[in-house]
């Protein structure tokens, strides 16, 4: 490896003007924006949609330059990198490595930093002997060499701050004794008397079921009389004045969504907020080369930071926000998944709600949907789904003040009280829900508004298993760790959110799984009328189970239509018919999950995206 | 203010239980029954008292909410579906208050409301009677009020509930799913309305949605869906009843046409079959000169559409029950129409006038219009009462007025019941409730019976001297003896098949009571 830095070298910024990279008035503004922010030039640049990295590196080949390749495999000198402080350091798109020759060896994104050369000095007192390197190597060489202890602190802060909240521990001693005991006495009871306690579990399952469909029909109902509400108008938006206009983080957990990179930057591109004032971090994990390398190719202007995750387990998406969060700089936060495609005023849109609500409200939860409903089966399916959950079912919630399980992505958080909260549990497969639940035990609230992000519905059917199993996984992780102490549970809750907490996050993997077992039965007796059944089952057992299998069925049906209406997807109204036969993935599903929360629980089942053949413009929004 | 006027409703409703609580205690002292009471009372016994597996009786019963209605009176037995029709109708009027409450502070309508329940003849025929219609006037009215709210709020939430409502109404009278054909054209109307045109005349936006290919696709899916969203809820309902019928009677239309099930079945031969009165020429009840007789009988209704008739959905949903009935009247023909299905009219147009309360509100001419109206109302539903062809609605009137001249039908069950009550202890009546449900109704141990839902029912058909000890069985001039094996012919094939000897210890008109002698 050779020095790259000239004698009297001229400046990047210059080298940019000549080639017509930037214009001076671009030059103004970067150094405006550095100024206030503390953010180097060339980050700015980068990062900021002024330069593609593809033009950067041609440009600064042709001034002379020579970037140094393999920098991974750098020799590096502890003592010179225990000096640093990556959040400074990050902002440079500098490294020191090692002394040699009396100069402190440093990769460089911009050769001619001297804020940066005169820090190198100001620490080690020597010269640096700068070598160019890309930006992305030594992002990667930073976070890999400096992030170890943030990566800690993402991984364990929660459960050393509050262990009782932390799904590290999946079945406490007392859950897993209860259980035992339950599944004994079913046992006992069985050989004491096998007809009369399958009566009495028949009973309990199927008027479960019910109960649980009533519960979520009820919600639906509830949710629809505010459907044509807006919590914020676009008059509202209008008047929102840019430059008052706090610093936003997105986060975009990516692991190797190479394919997607360029879709991202196109949606991110039409958010509607002031450029200077988003802070958002692509957070790729340290074995993603892929993405890495997608980001590196890219032959546009990039408007995100890469952070680099280093790895530690459990490889989460929870655990690479955590450590985004170290270094996020916005009042506010969201996170939106690869594929995602927000509203364009969503993010002005939570501002404004935000500056409406109590302060007790740390989040706001945006609808999601999907832009390509109409594939196939699965997709049209996924979409009612998603339909009837966010625009009925959480406004439900709402309304009834119980406790929010937050979507995957598009939750926006007042960032230090996230922080408060001790950010996500890295151990538990759907943090959001569970960070929902915590928020409201800590009297904090979360709301909804009317903005939609589009994202892209698994239109693959193990692919789709993957993705449920891992949800309906959490969802039991996430009912587990709250109901180690139902006593406590229920004194921060209060009656109605213990209930509501009961009925949404415990009885939908307990009715997924159960579901296959009353429709058993059901078609046992019904169609292949097998004598067994009537022998097991006095006429009212069946009477009351097939009652409940019905009318649940019927009203899970009815709910999906209910969901067409708001966002006109009317053709998709007969769709809803195939509820049940859709119910029985969703219990092939959560069967896996159940098993996985069993032998891996903190196993994070992968979601592949990028499937979809459709063009991922939203054709129609309500 | 709202918390006091609502605390005055419900004392005023409380009030209005008890007013038509003694009504019907009275009414029914002075020897009032129907056959859909006592259905009701003698299912009911049943499932308190009974012995046996009564899983059809408590699932199957239709009109089944009705039925399930009595149900927590009936620590009375005979008195439990009058206590259940004073307080659902009490229940009626608080409901109709509250949402007069909400929607005006004018208290005119409050007192025509009150008015109304206090005095109509119909409503208190409804409260008093002990029939099951207060609970398809309840839905009927919160239907249709949730079609109403829908087309202003626009929101899936009104239409769902309007839907939930629905099933109910179907499950107090089947005959309500009919309604369904009748929305038809005015979903296609709410549909175009809805559609983002600047045209603003229903007629033309009709015409350009028409004829734009990608407008009619939109329209018709809308259509469709609302349709569905309406309609899935209620006959899903009724597919899953079926099922439930099928699966435990092995008759997907066990509630509907079997005796044991429903009163409607024997009701039609007992009392509201129209070709006994044929000759009867008095406003007839044929066809199309029904909706002329609805209008005399509420003609508040033709208010209701004045006042709706710039708007076509409300106006062709005032029109739909008109064309409700009109389509019951051709179907079953035979039958001459109950009382309810009059008395929605009355709350239909109620309705138009708390959509219309505040045109009305300012509007002496209207007031006092309404009030003539209603006092007339009063006059006719005596009127329609005291001439009605229907037995259980004109012995209603007879027996306040106390000119039945103590001809009452139900003096038969009752002599008979008590011949029953006073048999030797342990003894053991063979009897079919297809027909004699109302003499089951008055018996006061019914474990003395044994009945249909019993498993031993059959076998002592088949061999009476080995079950029971008396066999009752309908005589030749019992209208409903088809419905039973248990007829004038069962005597003479029990005697020379079994070797058995039956002796008549007790005959009515229609009864005969055997005593088995092995």
């Amino acid at each position: 490896m050779v020095s790259t830095i000239m004698n009297d070298p001229i400046p990047v910024h210059e080298i940019l003007i000549n080639d017509q990279l930037i214009t001076l008035y671009d030059l103004e503004k970067i150094r405006n924006f550095s100024k206030r922010s503390g953010i180097s030039f060339i980050k700015i640049a980068l990062t900021y949609g002024y330069i593609s990295r593809k033009n950067y590196e041609s440009s600064l080949i042709k001034a002379g330059y020579l970037f140094a390749e393999n920098v991974r495999i750098e020799a590096i000198d502890s003592t010179i990198i225990n000096k640093l402080d990556l959040k400074f350091t990050s902002n440079f798109f500098a490294l020191p490595l090692r002394i040699e020759n009396n100069k402190v060896v440093t990769l460089m994104a911009d050769p001619t930093d001297y804020e940066f050369i005169n820090y190198i000095y100001d620490i080690y007192g020597l010269d640096a002997d700068v070598r160019l390197a890309s930006d992305l190597d030594i992002t990667w060489m930073s976070h890999k060499l400096l992030g170890g202890p943030f990566v800690k602190a993402s991984v364990f802060n929660l459960m050393k701050s509050d262990p009782a909240n932390s799904a590290l521990v999946t079945f406490s001693p007392t859950q897993l004794s209860l259980m035992f005991i339950t599944i004994a006495a079913i046992i006992i009871f069985l050989f004491l008397s096998f007809v009369y306690t399958s009566i009495v579990l028949n009973v309990i399952i199927s008027s479960f079921f019910l109960i649980s469909i009533l519960f979520k029909l009820f919600l639906a109902l509830l949710g629809s009389r505010f459907e044509l509400h807006e919590a914020v108008t676009r008059e509202e938006v209008r008047n929102i004045v840019d430059e008052d206009l706090p610093i936003y983080t997105i986060h975009l957990p990516v692991y190797k969504e190479d394919k997607l990179i360029k879709k991202l930057i196109w949606n991110l591109q039409s958010l509607d907020y002031p450029r200077e004032k988003l802070d958002i971090k692509l957070l790729i994990e340290e074995d993603d080369d892929k993405t890495l390398n997608a980001v590196k190719d890219l032959n546009f202007p990039a408007i995100f930071d890469v952070i680099v995750v280093p790895f530690h387990m459990p490889k989460t998406k929870p655990k690479a926000c955590n450590y985004g969060l170290h270094f996020s700089r916005g009042k506010y936060l969201t996170i939106y998944d690869a594929e995602d495609i927000p509203d364009t005023d969503q993010l002005k849109k939570v501002i404004a709600h935000f500056a409406k609500l109590p302060s007790n409200y740390i989040c706001i939860q945006c609808s999601l949907n999907y832009f390509n409903r109409n594939e196939n089966f699965l997709t049209r399916m996924f979409t009612l789904e998603y339909s009837y959950w966010f625009d009925y079912l959480l406004p439900g919630l709402d309304t009834l003040d119980l406790p929010i399980p937050l979507g995957g992505t598009s939750n926006h958080f007042k960032l230090d009280k996230l922080v408060e909260l001790g950010g996500w549990d890295p151990f538990n497969v759907t943090e959001d829900a569970d960070l929902g639940v915590r928020a409201y035990a800590k009297g904090y609230k979360v709301s909804i508004v009317n903005s939609t992000t589009y994202e892209e519905a698994n239109n693959e059917t193990f692919n789709w298993i993957r993705q449920r199993s891992r949800w309906i996984k959490g969802y039991m992780q996430t009912y587990l760790v709250h109901m180690r102490d139902p006593v406590r549970l229920y004194k921060k809750l209060g009656l109605k959110g213990f209930l509501g907490f009961n009925f949404f996050i415990g009885a939908t993997p307990l009715t997924f799984l159960i579901y296959p077992l009353l429709l058993a039965l059901f078609i046992c007796f019904v169609i292949f009328d097998f004598a067994f059944i009537r022998t097991l089952f006095p006429n009212w057992v069946l009477f009351m189970s097939i009652f409940n299998l019905l009318i649940g069925n019927v009203l899970m049906i009815y709910i999906n239509m209910v969901a067409v209406f708001k966002r006109r997807y009317y053709e998709l109204i007969l769709f809803s018919l195939a509820n049940p036969v859709y119910w029985l993935l969703h219990s092939i599903s959560a069967y896996k999950g159940l098993f996985q929360l069993i032998v891996k629980p903190f196993y994070w089942e992968k979601t592949n995206h990028g499937l979809s053949k459709i063009n991922n413009t939203v054709d129609e929004k309500p | 203010m709202e918390n006091r006027r609502l605390l005055y409703l419900i004392l005023i409703s409380v009030l209005l239980a008890v007013y038509y609580l003694l009504l019907g205690i009275n009414i029914q002292h002075a020897g009032y029954y129907n056959h859909e009471a006592l259905f009701y009372i003698e299912k009911a016994h049943i499932i308190f008292d009974g012995n046996g597996s009564r899983l059809k009786i408590i699932g199957l019963t239709a009109p089944i909410l009705p039925f399930y209605g009595i149900l927590p009176f009936s620590f009375n037995n005979l008195l439990a579906p009058v206590i259940a029709s004073a307080i659902g109708t009490a229940i009626l009027f608080l409901i109709i208050a509250i949402i007069i409450i909400k929607t005006t502070n004018d208290k005119y309508f409050l007192l025509i409301l009150l008015i109304l329940f206090t005095f109509h003849p119909g409503i208190i025929f409804t409260a008093c009677s002990g029939k099951g219609i207060y609970f398809s006037l309840i839905f009927f009215f919160l239907f249709f009020y949730n079609i109403f709210r829908f087309y202003q709020s626009n929101t899936t939430f009104h239409i769902s509930i309007a839907s939930i409502l629905l099933v109910a109404l179907i499950f107090c009278d089947y005959r309500f799913v009919w309604i369904t054909l009748f929305f038809i054209p005015l979903i296609v109307s709410i549909a175009i309305q809805s559609l983002n045109l600047s045209e603003k005349q229903s007629i033309f936006r009709m015409f350009l949605s028409f004829n734009n290919p990608s407008l009619r696709r939109k329209l018709a899916n809308k259509t469709f869906a609302i349709y569905v969203i309406i309609f899935i809820l209620p006959l899903i309902s009724i597919i899953c009843y079926k099922i439930l019928n099928q699966t435990h009677a092995n008759d997907f239309n066990y509630f509907n046409d079997n005796p044991y099930a429903t009163w409607n079945v024997l009701i039609d031969k007992l009392e509201i079959r129209a070709l006994p009165v044929v000759n009867n020429y008095s406003i007839p009840e044929v066809s199309f000169l029904t909706s002329i007789r609805i209008i005399v009988y509420c003609p508040l209704i033709l208010l209701g559409i004045f006042l709706f008739r710039s708007n076509v959905q409300y106006f062709l949903t005032v029109t739909i029950p008109f064309a409700l009935v009109e389509f019951i009247k051709i179907k079953y023909g035979n039958s001459f129409l109950n009382q309810q299905y009059y008395l929605i009219f009355i709350f239909m147009s109620f309705l138009a006038i708390i959509f219309n309360s505040r045109i009305i509100s300012n509007n002496i001419v209207y007031k006092a219009l309404i009030l003539v109206l209603i006092i007339f109302q009063i006059y006719m539903g005596y009127n329609y009462l005291n001439n009605s062809f229907i037995e259980s609605e004109k012995s209603f009137i007879s027996t306040i007025k106390k000119t039945n001249n103590g001809d009452n039908a139900y003096d038969e069950y009752i002599d008979l019941a008590s011949v029953i009550n006073h048999l030797p202890t342990n003894s053991e009546i063979l009897v079919d409730d297809a027909n004699a449900y109302p003499i089951v109704a008055f018996v006061k141990d019914i474990q003395m019976l044994t009945l249909p839902y019993q498993d031993a029912f059959l076998s002592a058909i088949e061999n009476p001297s080995k079950y029971v000890d008396y066999v009752l069985v309908t005589s030749l001039t019992n209208n409903v003896s088809g419905y039973t094996q248990l007829n004038y012919k069962y005597k003479n094939i029990i005697e020379t098949r079994n070797n058995t000897k039956m002796t008549r210890v007790y005959e009515s008109y229609n009864w005969i009571l055997y005593k088995i002698i092995p």
